[in-house]
């Protein structure tokens, strides 16, 4: 198994405790780099060659479809138990379905959530023309108004997605495969994230990340701050958590419109090239038990992908995230989305141009026509 | 046939054959590649596609952004290299004592791996705990440190810095023979009609180190145009796409997305744009110098 490096060894804590209940399987941890993109990268060349160097994925969100349809995958689906079934949540069990078999077991959820400051404004917003409001009514000089993630990344997705759900648009339409950039709604998202730029949001906005943005956020320079749920276990000690000055709420939405949290997390699935599958499964289902998610929860902060173990302020945040497409392209339609979006909001394209130009590469690269 | 031509077509076969196993193999393949679509959507099946992808191709605007950016690093760098090598090899040839040592510590750079050398130009331009930014500040140039591989334009002069620190040598060391090849005797005829020495250089030097400028160049710009490691290693064709190159893309292509028909085509623009290219240089340094003889 490959996956981030094991900064808290929580990890070789589990693999020991699975080894003393299972003496005749031998789990190897192969540390890899902290780069998500690079892992993903490293799954890949290891599967295009036909050999088994890894028997479990550890996957993000995004990897299932296209791993899936690469038929790098077991299917699962006859695996899972109907309690766990149940308990899983809804977006976290369904991202692991490419084509109506399951390839992948979730193991902690993640979903936008913004987190606001309770001693300025009390009662979060519900609405952009909310936030909006807010953010320019409480910004001083040194502090700003709204923190979100702009640099060209995969994060940048995730922050403008959210926005574009709020106006009631979409990206892709994983069914049918119809790319709706070019649609109204995603202009007014694409209008509403350039606004921000300079004025509720520093200029400088276009190139953070989510550790850029808590620091901010945790030092009091912001109003407001879409990031994480892991930002409010770092910010457990913080006397900004301590004091009641912060508070958790659901992403904004537009009037009249619902709103939709990017669900993102990690889950474990088993290569088809594994030499013993029944092993490679005990071991899976062995990690996201709730004995084991809750010890990782405990020492690394992350949300275990379980109804019954989300700490109660994120249950409502988790439990309308929505999926990013399902689609095996994904990638490629992220890095044509990124690049148009950072594109836009650096105002080296109007928007609308972005737009249009992100929409005909992205159909061209669905197969459609470009127009 | 006479005997003389059998035996030269015997000699030319293993040549033939390891040309055909390492260059028109895959070349055939990667040309067929561009011609279907293969994908993970197709199921890794190839099925014909026409010109689907060199269409798809002329649209890309990522393909555009990261051809410019190749071609500004190749012109940029192979220009600095050119002209540092040749300074390096002219004062190399004057020089009376240290000859071989002077040499021997000029090629230095030239044969330290790559991604080697790239880890050590990344630490050099490191934002927090680079040499370059520490000396800056020292002497007063800068007054904050510069986030050189965070920048565009900054980034890719990065690249363009290690590039060229990298392989000035190689020109140094082909231009350096081509200037061991000129016969005295014509630099005396020169002086000996008064000429200084930018006659020396012009009318002596440059017409018979023209073959060996086009070696150097034609070599340097076809690694340029195909730089990969060196931009991996020190900013991952970041930030935000600006020093991604040709060849990181296609890289991208072929790993990331699972995308072999595009890729294919990817590959061919390459291998099409430098064809076009070292055709052009040919005429212009080498067909120049054969009419001379």
């Amino acid at each position: 198994m490959l996956m981030e490096p094991d900064g808290t060894g929580i990890w070789h804590r589990l693999i020991d405790d699975f080894q003393a209940q299972h003496p005749n399987v031998q789990v190897q941890l192969i540390e890899g780099p902290p780069a998500t993109n690079t892992r993903e990268d490293m799954y890949a060349t290891s599967f295009l060659s036909g050999s088994g160097s890894y028997d479990i994925v550890y996957g993000d969100v995004i990897w299932t479809p296209k791993f899936a349809a690469a038929g790098w995958l077991l299917d699962l689906t006859e695996r899972l138990s109907a309690s766990d079934r149940q308990d899983f949540l809804t977006a976290d069990l369904n991202a692991g379905f490419y084509e109506g078999r399951l390839y992948r077991i979730p193991a902690f959820s993640d979903a936008g959530t913004l987190y606001y400051r309770k001693d300025l404004v009390g009662a979060p917003p519900e609405t952009f023309d909310e936030l909006e409001r807010l953010s320019e009514a409480y910004k001083t000089a040194d502090r700003w108004g709204f923190l979100w993630q702009g640099k060209q990344y995969e994060g940048l997705v995730t922050v403008f997605l959210e926005i574009l759900w709020g106006y009631g648009g979409d990206w892709i339409n994983a069914d049918t495969r119809e790319v709706l950039l070019d649609r109204p709604e995603a202009l007014q998202a694409l209008q509403f994230l350039t606004r921000t730029v300079g004025t509720i949001s520093p200029p400088a906005v276009t190139t953070y990340i989510e550790e850029d943005t808590r620091n901010l956020f945790q030092n009091g320079r912001a109003v407001f701050l879409r990031n994480w749920p892991y930002v409010w276990t770092l910010m457990a000690d913080s006397p900004m958590r301590t004091e009641g000055r912060v508070g958790v709420a659901p992403v904004v939405h537009a009037s009249g419109r619902t709103r939709a949290a990017t669900a993102g997390g990690w889950g474990f699935a088993v290569s088809k090239y594994t030499k013993d599958p029944d092993a490679a499964w005990q071991f899976v289902e062995f990690l996201t038990r709730p004995e084991q998610l809750r010890k990782v929860q405990s020492r690394m902060g992350r949300i275990p992908a379980r109804k019954s173990l989300v700490p109660p302020e994120f249950l409502p945040i988790l439990q309308s995230a929505r999926l990013r497409p399902l689609i095996p392209e994904y990638a490629q339609a992220s890095d044509i989305l990124q690049r148009w979006l950072s594109a836009a909001l650096t105002g080296r394209a109007q928007p609308e141009h972005a737009l249009q130009q992100a929409a005909r590469e992205t159909r061209l690269l669905l197969g459609g026509s470009g127009s | 046939m006479t005997d003389r031509k059998q035996m030269s077509l015997l000699w030319f076969v293993p040549a033939a054959v390891l040309l055909a196993v390492i260059v028109a193999y895959p070349l055939l393949r990667t040309l067929l590649l561009s011609f279907v679509r293969k994908s993970l959507a197709t199921g890794f099946r190839a099925e014909f596609a026409g010109f689907d992808n060199f269409i798809r191709l002329a649209f890309d605007s990522r393909f555009w952004q990261c051809l410019r950016t190749t071609a500004f690093f190749t012109v940029v760098s192979v220009l600095a290299e050119f002209l540092i090598g040749l300074v390096l090899a002219l004062s190399a040839t004057s020089l009376s004592k240290f000859r071989s040592f002077t040499r021997v510590i000029f090629l230095v750079p030239w044969t330290l791996p790559t991604a080697v050398i790239a880890v050590l130009w990344a630490w050099i331009f490191n934002d927090q705990f680079g040499v370059l930014n520490a000396v800056l500040l020292r002497i007063g140039v800068l007054h904050s440190p510069v986030i050189w591989l965070g920048q565009p334009g900054p980034a890719i002069s990065a690249i363009i810095v290690a590039d060229v620190w990298k392989t000035a040598p190689f020109v140094f060391l082909i231009l350096l023979a081509g200037l061991q090849n000129i016969p005295r005797d014509l630099y005396e005829a020169i002086e000996v009609d008064g000429g200084g020495a930018w006659q020396q250089f012009r009318f002596v030097t440059w017409p018979h180190l023209l073959p060996f400028v086009f070696v150097a160049v034609i070599f340097r710009v076809v690694q340029a145009f195909a730089i990969f490691d060196l931009v991996w290693v020190m900013t991952g064709g970041g930030p935000g796409g600006a020093t991604e190159t040709v060849s990181i893309y296609t890289y991208q292509t072929y790993m990331r997305y699972l995308d072999f028909g595009y890729g294919g085509a990817l590959a061919m623009a390459t291998v099409v744009i430098l064809a076009i290219t070292a055709a052009c240089l040919h005429r212009l340094l080498l067909a120049k110098y054969e009419q001379n003889l």
